[in-house]
């Protein structure tokens, strides 16, 4: 992300975390979103091995599942934990499990294929 | 209005005595230490998954976890979590506004849904130990099913039901604070209430990837 960005996520965080009226109704306007885009999805999630059995293989559905779970911890973590308005090295610090998940997944890889 | 103009100006205070960080900005260094005690909590988590992952990749038996356990239920309460971080959000815009009444009403809301969360927990797993699905041992209608399955589930299912209980008690600790007044008067910080924000957050975070990889996939 460019420092232009993030100067202008930090003006956003500014004027919801207490400015102008308007900054925070547009604020909580972004929250209910987010929160409705959860609710969404979760009721998508629910849905789909209700149908997959018979439309689409098991690979499908578990690539589809984990995407839409961390698309939807992604959602949380970037507007509920306000990552969105924090600097680069806080957000380095997040990612964390990330870099595990991807170590992990490589030394899997490594003793499937040995 | 002008009594509005001084609380503006009490508000202003606390943001303005964090010093300014050439690498982490206005986070403090509670919120730093919360971030780093997340990542450290989300590895131990990412651990649990992987390990329940590979031993399920590698069983020769498994059984389909939506024919045992109660998916619409599981729903709610994953419903219910997602609301709880909406009334979380709300509990710290009120603490940065110096809204005392709706501090105390937004964590209460948030309190009630971890409490709501755990009854639907303990009422699932009561439902499971007498329909057989146990810790060491496994059947289901009368046939024995691969024993990791209940061993992972709760394995899982309980370090992160550990974390609601350890949440809801932080959030009653705020909450005394909050009824005294502690994170919203002139001068003081309302930083305490961002940080039990971001580890309620993290909760709900982990019940996403949880509810997907023991309950759906």
């Amino acid at each position: 992300m460019t420092d232009q960005t993030t100067t202008t996520d930090e003006s956003a965080a500014d004027a919801g975390h207490g400015g102008h009226a308007e900054g925070e109704q547009s604020m909580r306007g972004l929250y209910i979103t987010i929160f409705l885009t959860l609710g969404l999805l979760t009721v998508f999630e629910v849905y789909i091995p209700e149908v997959y059995s018979a439309a689409w293989s098991g690979t499908t559905k578990m690539l589809l599942l984990t995407f839409l779970a961390f698309a939807k911890a992604g959602l949380v973590a970037t507007y509920f934990m306000h990552l969105k308005w924090e600097k680069p090295w806080l957000r380095w610090i997040a990612l964390m499990p990330i870099y595990m998940g991807v170590a992990l997944i490589l030394i899997m890889l490594e003793t499937m294929y040995r | 209005m002008d009594s509005g103009h001084v609380a503006a100006a009490d508000h202003a205070a606390p943001q303005t005595s964090v010093p300014e960080d050439p690498h982490f900005g206005k986070a403090s260094g509670g919120k730093v230490g919360m971030w780093i005690f997340i990542a450290q909590d989300g590895m131990s988590f990412g651990g649990l998954l992987f390990a329940y992952g590979i031993l399920r990749a590698t069983a020769t038996e498994w059984p389909v976890p939506s024919d045992i356990l109660g998916i619409a239920l599981t729903a709610i309460a994953t419903f219910i979590l997602i609301c709880s971080s909406l009334s979380m959000v709300f509990a710290v815009e009120a603490a940065e506004k110096r809204d005392q009444v709706g501090l105390v009403r937004w964590l209460m809301v948030t309190i009630a849904g971890g409490l709501l969360f755990l009854g639907v927990q303990v009422w699932e797993y009561m439902h499971l130990v007498h329909a057989g699905i146990g810790f060491a041992e496994c059947t289901w209608e009368g046939e024995t099913v691969n024993s990791l399955f209940g061993s992972t589930f709760y394995a899982v299912t309980g370090f992160h039901g550990m974390h609601v209980t350890a949440g809801v008690i932080y959030l009653m600790c705020i909450l005394r604070g909050a009824m005294k007044g502690k994170y919203t008067q002139g001068g003081t910080s309302s930083s305490p209430v961002e940080l039990v924000g971001l580890f309620w957050h993290f909760v709900d975070l982990v019940w996403i990837l949880v509810f997907t990889f023991i309950y759906l996939l």
